[in-house]
């Protein structure tokens, strides 16, 4: 079977470890010693990670060279979202200039040994899983022919779950460079059930589950009140891990508000489509011409996605079958549905809810040039090409076959 | 007189609720594949389920639990666009084609073809 490389960025930022590292086994270019990356982000134990790190790049003979890579989380991997995005980079920066300082204070007299370098990645991708953030510090890896990687225990790209042994894996899985786990020393043991859940994450979640019951009661008696507040204890300290990836913040609220609005829009769309739909099935010719779309959208971030998603499915007309990060494969019964779509009035209202007012100035799916029909299908075409439809789901890479 | 209102609303409601469900009925029926039929699925609880449930809302009164009955709605509207885009996406794993239709056929074809795929699903 002939793989064919699609020629986009994307595709090549994915998988570029097959090219790069032939190219190093047939030049036969030395390799340096001790070169290490180090996946950064906010942590309680991300000094000692650094001071391990500088130690285990020191140590043996040569130079050593370390890179510090910060990964993005999807919810600002967008730079037309604005202020949000510039005052994330901002603090990345400093973040990073901070660790280099660190860096070479550690190293001391053998600074000149020492080769320091930071960067960040993920701001122009959508950055999903951990598998996402381990090919994309794969491929930093291999740019840089990079040894060893070092991991701070409580490192958290706030991608997907809050995990680190799935990064551990996909790291494993997707380069031949050995990843080790800075032995720091963590300042409280937590109980096992509550481990990297915040006491704010907890808080939150006791506070809904417990109002859910309440509301639920119905009566605000005091046996409701207490076996509430042990239901919520035993929810908050079980699942809290598990329900959020970041601490909830402020922005949270504002997001909720807006949500209390877009639903009474959802429920506008959904009416008009019922009733569109509804007058198509009940005509005698049946006048439906469905088709199989792409709709590239620009929400980041797996919560916001979802809630797209899932409102293009309550809209009767249109069907989410497919979810790509952020590439959904929309069914369209109907011409009308479609154009729906493409113009992105849902869109437009989800990025309202997740980001605020000035992310709706953006323009719609049609104008981005992000909307694609895959089908239709002609029947003397389907046979030769147009593997479309179906074959795109099986490989994430061969997705990228579609824009040629 | 705002008895009679209430009631005449709550049999509006039902009627409504009504109509949907049979529509999403009749679109099951009719429909010709796996893709369209989840479609007009989804109708039956929206729409269907929305108005009868505003519906038991008007008839339970404001005092005492009709606020569940949003709750319930909530929770439909959560899990039914799961339920539908788990079909869905399973039918596309399986390697199914949509059905699709070439604007100049006519309904006597459509209707065939519409009978074949119904009847045999007849993809490869």
């Amino acid at each position: 079977m002939v793989f064919v490389r699609p020629h986009t960025p994307f595709f090549n930022e994915l998988f570029p470890c097959d090219l790069h590292t032939q190219s190093i086994g047939g030049g036969g270019r030395p390799v340096p010693d001790n070169r290490l990356l180090v996946p950064v982000a906010e942590s309680s134990t991300l000094r000692q990670t650094v001071e391990y790190a500088v130690r285990t790049a020191l140590e043996g003979t040569g130079s050593g060279y370390l890179e510090f890579v910060y990964v993005h989380s999807p919810e600002v991997s967008d730079e037309r979202l604005g202020d949000q995005a510039e005052a994330n980079i901002e603090t990345v920066t400093a973040l990073l200039d901070r660790i280099t300082v660190w860096a070479e204070e550690d190293a001391g007299d053998n600074s000149k040994e020492l080769t320091v370098e930071s960067t960040h990645v993920g701001r122009d991708r959508y950055l999903f899983s951990p598998g996402d953030v381990g090919t994309a510090l794969a491929a930093v890896a291999n740019r840089n022919d990079i040894e060893r990687m070092v991991l701070d225990p409580e490192y958290n790209p706030g991608v997907g779950s809050p995990l680190l042994r799935p990064l551990e894996v996909e790291l494993t899985r997707l380069t031949d460079v050995p990843v080790e786990e800075a032995p720091v020393q963590r300042q409280v043991r937590r109980p096992p059930l509550l481990l990297r859940s915040s006491s704010i994450q907890a808080g939150a979640l006791f506070f809904v589950s417990f109002m859910f019951y309440q509301v639920l009661a119905g009566t605000f008696g005091l046996f409701d009140l207490v076996t509430g507040a042990i239901s919520g204890t035993i929810v908050a300290v079980s699942l809290s891990r598990i329900t959020f990836n970041h601490d909830p913040s402020v922005s949270w609220i504002g997001r909720l508000a807006r949500f209390v609005v877009f639903v009474p829009y959802l429920f506008w769309e959904i009416l008009k489509a019922n009733v569109l739909v509804a007058k198509v099935i009940l005509q005698p010719g049946l006048p439906i011409e469905p088709r199989l779309t792409r709709v590239d959208t620009a929400v980041w971030g797996s919560l916001p996605v979802t809630t797209l998603a899932n409102s293009i499915t309550l809209t009767p007309g249109t069907l989410t079958v497919r979810v790509e990060g952020r590439s959904l494969m929309v069914h369209t019964l109907v011409p009308g549905a479609r154009e729906d779509l493409f113009d992105g009035g849902l869109e437009r209202a989800v990025r309202f809810v997740f980001y605020g007012r000035n992310a709706m100035s953006m323009p719609t799916p049609r104008e981005r040039d992000d909307t694609t029909i895959l089908q239709p299908r002609d029947e003397s075409k389907s046979l030769e090409s147009d593997g479309g439809p179906h074959s795109s789901g099986k490989t994430a890479g061969e997705s990228g076959g579609d824009e040629q | 007189m705002i008895e009679a209102a209430r009631d005449g609303a709550i049999v509006a409601f039902v009627l409504l609720g009504l109509f949907f469900t049979f529509v999403s009925t009749a679109g099951v029926l009719r429909l010709p594949d796996i893709y369209s039929r989840a479609h007009t699925a989804s109708q039956a609880d929206t729409l269907g389920a929305g108005f009868t449930l505003a519906a038991v809302a008007l008839a339970i009164g404001f005092e005492t639990g009709s606020y569940k009955t949003v709750l319930l709605l909530f929770f439909i509207f959560i899990t039914n666009p799961t339920a539908a885009h788990a079909i869905s996406r399973a039918a596309e794993e399986q390697g199914i084609e949509p059905w699709t239709t070439d604007d100049d056929q006519t309904d006597e074809e459509l209707y065939r073809d519409s009978k074949l795929e119904t009847d045999g699903g007849d993809n490869e």
